[in-house]
């Protein structure tokens, strides 16, 4: 089971594919669609960004029934608004760590308030997640949210500042 | 010859002087007087089934057998043993209404109440899988979460003896099948019951508390600490390193079921599940170490 086998993918090192992957593809009960154990073997956007940068919103979220803990960062542009790139870590289940994957290819290249719109019924639906793996798609939807949000905050604040910078300068003038 | 009389209305006190368990007592017509009165101060003595209390209960210095905690008396006369009890058939009690009166499907007799019903006693046919009797039942300990855990083990064996499928080959298809429930029954409680988180959420569950299985929680202090704590694994390098980490763990993990039992004692149930939570997270970076090591 993919789920045995689950371990954290970092950057482009790529382990040995579990065998369960051998397994599926020999025409077996097929327990985890191909698009899963192709984002599982052939991981993209897996990384980490520096969650200080002002540009880059980080989403930490976690299902802790299970164990798992996912991380989205998203690095918008701040003046289009646009997210230009993004990366995830996630430790858990196969469904896991492609509904987090698929998060990050869907956010490129999308506006903030658009990806707010993800459902994780899509993300389900993309990689054919049987019910009991469901709350995974969701997990990876708080993900997306709360990376959003992060980014939000993070840029109120900084106005905030620099609405204050000016204020105290005519207050010393 | 009595077996005549076996489901007439015996009075009381005959059948009690046949078990030569108390003096004869003369006034037959104050039998169901004699009922009430002896009865009466049972009803005080037992309140709840499967209490720690003893199966006998003692009134003026002489035994009465006890079904649950509760005196059955009555005129029905158990066929096997004499001896042990007698079962009431119209209670003039409410509290006997609400006793499950457990009976083999085999021989009717009924179950003792000293050990969970599995088995009946007196013609050894297993039982069908009964859900009111919880785990802690089946192992014979205490409901608590701080059990000795190396008793389970003997106790879980001892009923193997007695339902394991391969043991009842020459019983009946109906037999073997109640053999195979009640055995996966009894493997389930003493998986769930060795290992301190699976307990943790089951007496949680016993207290109706349920650990929602889909909930997702956004706490970045925890998850920040669980995301270091796999990322260290992951790039852990040597059996030392590994075995360190493995350590503290441990310790967590020991912090972290007392907290959940001090929680459980107090009813903190919000308290019980944070720790049970912490727990799983701990346990899923100990299984990742395992694997690497």
């Amino acid at each position: 089971m993919l789920r045995h086998a689950s371990k954290m993918i970092l950057g482009q090192g790529l382990r040995s594919p579990p065998t369960r992957a051998v397994a599926v593809g020999a025409g077996t009960p097929r327990m985890y669609h191909e698009r899963v154990v192709d984002h599982y073997n052939n991981p993209r956007n897996v990384g980490s960004f520096d969650k200080n940068d002002p540009n880059v919103g980080t989403g930490l979220v976690g299902a802790p029934a299970c164990g798992d803990v996912m991380k989205l960062q998203i690095r918008v542009d701040d003046d289009t608004g646009k997210i230009v790139d993004a990366c995830f870590k996630t430790f858990g289940c196969g469904s896991a760590i492609a509904s987090s994957s698929v998060a990050t290819e869907w956010v490129k290249g999308k506006q903030t308030e658009e990806v707010l719109t993800i459902k994780n019924t899509e993300i389900a639906k993309h990689l054919s997640l049987p019910p009991v793996k469901l709350h995974c798609s969701m997990l990876a939807e708080d993900a997306i949210k709360a990376a959003v949000k992060d980014y939000e905050s993070k840029r109120a604040k900084s106005n905030a500042s620099e609405e204050a910078a000016p204020v105290e300068k005519a207050a010393d003038a | 010859m009595w077996k005549k009389k076996l489901y007439s209305s015996t009075p009381l006190s005959t059948i009690l002087l046949r078990t030569s368990k108390i003096p004869k007592i003369h006034s037959p017509n104050s039998v169901s007087h004699k009922n009430i009165t002896l009865l009466d101060p049972l009803l005080h003595t037992s309140a709840s089934f499967y209490s720690s209390s003893s199966p006998f209960v003692e009134i003026e210095g002489v035994s009465f057998p006890t079904v649950g905690g509760i005196f059955f008396g009555g005129p029905t006369f158990h066929r096997e043993n004499v001896n042990l009890f007698v079962k009431k058939k119209n209670c003039f009690y409410s509290e006997s209404k609400s006793a499950k009166k457990l009976q083999c499907w085999n021989c009717d007799a009924t179950a003792d109440g000293a050990t969970p019903f599995l088995v009946c006693q007196s013609c050894r046919s297993v039982q069908p899988v009964n859900h009111s009797i919880d785990y802690f039942q089946i192992l014979g300990v205490e409901r608590k979460y701080n059990i000795e855990v190396e008793k389970l083990e003997g106790k879980y064996k001892n009923w193997q003896k007695k339902l394991h499928p391969d043991l009842v080959h020459s019983k009946s298809q109906r037999e073997r099948e109640y053999a195979a429930e009640q055995s996966a029954r009894v493997i389930n409680a003493y998986r769930t019951l060795t290992d301190p988180l699976s307990r943790a959420i089951y007496i949680l569950k016993l207290e109706n508390v349920v650990v929602d299985e889909e909930e997702r929680i956004t706490d970045p202090e925890l998850l920040a600490k669980i995301m270091e704590l796999r990322e260290a694994v992951e790039e852990a390098e040597g059996n030392q390193a590994l075995n360190q980490i493995k350590a503290q763990i441990q310790d967590k993990m020991q912090y972290w079921c007392k907290s959940f039992e001090d929680a459980f004692l107090n009813k903190k149930y919000e308290d019980a599940i944070a720790s049970i939570q912490r727990m799983t997270y701990y346990k899923r970076a100990n299984e990742e170490i395992i694997k690497k090591l």
